[in-house]
């Protein structure tokens, strides 16, 4: 436990003093927030269009921001991986469950922390707009979105043990566009239909999408299934991760 | 018992062979230098010892733990600094030793104890802010001391001095010296002089192998020359017309 604490202790004041973390975890999924947000108010109200309307944009908006946990994760390992400090611990005590658990938790609580702005901000967006946004459930949906952050975290490991700090953050990139655009953030699929819904349905993103803004509302009737597909995926992403940890650390102390 | 042994240790590197057949002992308490050319298999015998490298043959010990199945034991007992230089960037040469006392499960009491004894040991108070900002001598001190901060049995260093000016290569070397008999140290370096200085026995690997081993009287008798560094060019040139 002491080895999980130091390492993660770390893990988290180099996040935190890296002026990135800033703009992209928590600077950009407001910028976005503001941005929509006016874009919502441009569209006139006989468009119908309500996606970007506060109670269906927070939630999206809090798993796009919970993508850029997952580049930044990707980011500090694969960094991580290519400099000497890793090979040094490598002969220390540490074993591979606490450099897993000490990668995951100080960005848990960044991811936590990225929630908690985008919706207490979308909270006063909603007054401000007068949409009708209700702090429990606000408070539900932040607990929904943890199956999610979970799921980002461990894609960012995942990325991170597999790729270089060239390939790494590149490669998370594509997933943010795509989790975003397939998650229903910036359109809505179930109004579209056909192939592009299947498509949606068959990776988590959408289903996050949907858990938290059910929640949000506090609509329980669909949340579970939506909530117990991202959960599904979670546990299987951050496995796989785990396991490709363990390995690549195997092959280079080779 | 000896503090270190291997036994026919081999490591490959596809069709190369880093380390060969490699049989050494170290005594406790000893300071013994490796010493060789470049790609003559310092690094890749240190990274075996360390547990960091898994040999192709042959089995090493680290205070009679075998380096293969009791790793854990193993690194418990040892401090690596490593060739290059490794400290976490944007931690403070504090924040980095901390970190070292918090992997090792050290106390509070005993992590400030040793954080001030490594501070005036290496005079890290002069190093302000984070590690990234440090000089390449300054960054070098300061792994080292995070190689000892958890005082170690073992402790490998892999050319240490390289880079340092020569008044921090002589406080470097009071410090080294201030180690002996206390911790084995297992040194690598390209100055004769730092091995002239510091160590009690001395190995000069050729391509894998050891060419020669023993005192420093021992090694200028076995070649009849007088200072280690012309024993040592000897030494390496008799090995190349071997090819
Ligand atoms: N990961 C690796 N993959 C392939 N070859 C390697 C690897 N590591 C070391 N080697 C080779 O093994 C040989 C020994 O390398 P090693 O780093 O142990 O030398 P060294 O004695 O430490 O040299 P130097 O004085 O330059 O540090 C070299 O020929 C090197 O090219
Ligand atoms: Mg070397």
């Amino acid at each position: 436990m002491n080895r999980v604490i130091a390492f993660s202790r770390r893990n988290f004041m180099e996040i935190m003093r890296d002026p990135l973390s800033y703009i992209f975890c928590l600077g950009f999924p407001l910028v976005m927030l503001i941005i929509m947000t006016l874009v919502n108010e441009s569209i006139p109200a006989e468009a119908g269009m309500v996606i970007f309307r506060i109670d269906n944009l927070s939630g999206g908006i809090a798993v796009f921001g919970l993508t850029f946990i997952m580049l930044f994760t990707g980011l500090s390992v694969a960094k991580d991986r290519a400099g000497a400090f890793l090979v040094r611990l490598y002969t220390t005590p540490m074993r591979s469950c606490d450099f897993i658990m000490g990668y995951i938790a100080p960005v848990m609580v960044i991811a936590l922390a990225q929630v908690l702005i985008t919706f207490a901000a979308s909270f006063a967006i909603s007054v401000i707009t007068g949409i009708k946004l209700s702090a429990a459930g606000l408070g539900a949906s932040m607990l929904a979105l943890v199956p999610t952050a979970v799921m980002m975290i461990g894609l960012g490991l995942l990325f991170g043990s597999l790729f270089g700090e060239k390939a790494a953050p590149g490669l998370c990139s594509i997933v943010i566009s795509l989790a975003s655009f397939l998650g229903g953030v910036w359109f809505d699929p179930d109004g579209t239909g056909g192939i592009l819904l299947k498509i949606c349905k068959a990776l988590p993103f959408y289903h996050s999408v949907h858990a938290a803004r059910l929640a949000a509302s506090l609509n329980f009737k669909d949340f579970w299934g939506h909530l117990g597909i991202t959960a599904a995926w979670a546990v299987v992403i951050t496995i796989a991760a785990v396991l490709v940890f363990k390995a690549k650390m195997k092959s280079e102390t080779c | 018992m000896s503090a270190i042994e291997t036994k026919n240790l081999t490591k490959r590197y596809k069709d190369k062979c880093a380390v060969d057949e490699l049989n050494l002992s170290v005594n406790e308490g000893e300071l013994f230098a490796l010493l060789g050319v470049n790609g003559a298999g310092k690094t890749t015998t240190i990274r075996m010892l360390s547990c960091l490298s898994e040999p192709d043959k042959g089995e090493c010990f680290v205070g009679g733990h075998s380096c293969a199945r009791e790793s854990g034991r193993v690194k418990r007992l040892i401090g690596v600094s490593p060739q290059e230089t490794a400290v976490a960037e944007n931690l403070t040469a504090r924040e980095n030793l901390e970190l070292m006392c918090g992997i090792y499960g050290l106390s509070k009491e005993e992590t400030k104890r040793r954080i001030s004894e490594m501070t005036e040991l290496f005079g890290l108070d002069e190093a302000k802010g984070r590690a990234k900002t440090l000089s390449g001598g300054w960054k070098r001190k300061l792994s080292i001391a995070m190689a000892l901060i958890a005082s170690p049995k073992v402790l490998f260093l892999d050319e240490p001095t390289l880079g340092l000016d020569v008044l921090a290569r002589r406080e470097l070397w009071k410090v080294i010296k201030s180690l002996k008999g206390k911790i084995t140290v297992i040194l690598t370096t390209h100055y004769m002089e730092e091995a002239e200085q510091l160590s009690d026995r001395i190995a000069i690997m050729i391509e894998g192998k050891i060419a020669a081993h023993g005192t420093l009287a021992e090694i200028e008798t076995l070649t009849g020359e007088k200072g280690l560094e012309n024993a040592f060019v000897k030494i390496a040139e008799g090995g190349k017309t071997h090819e």
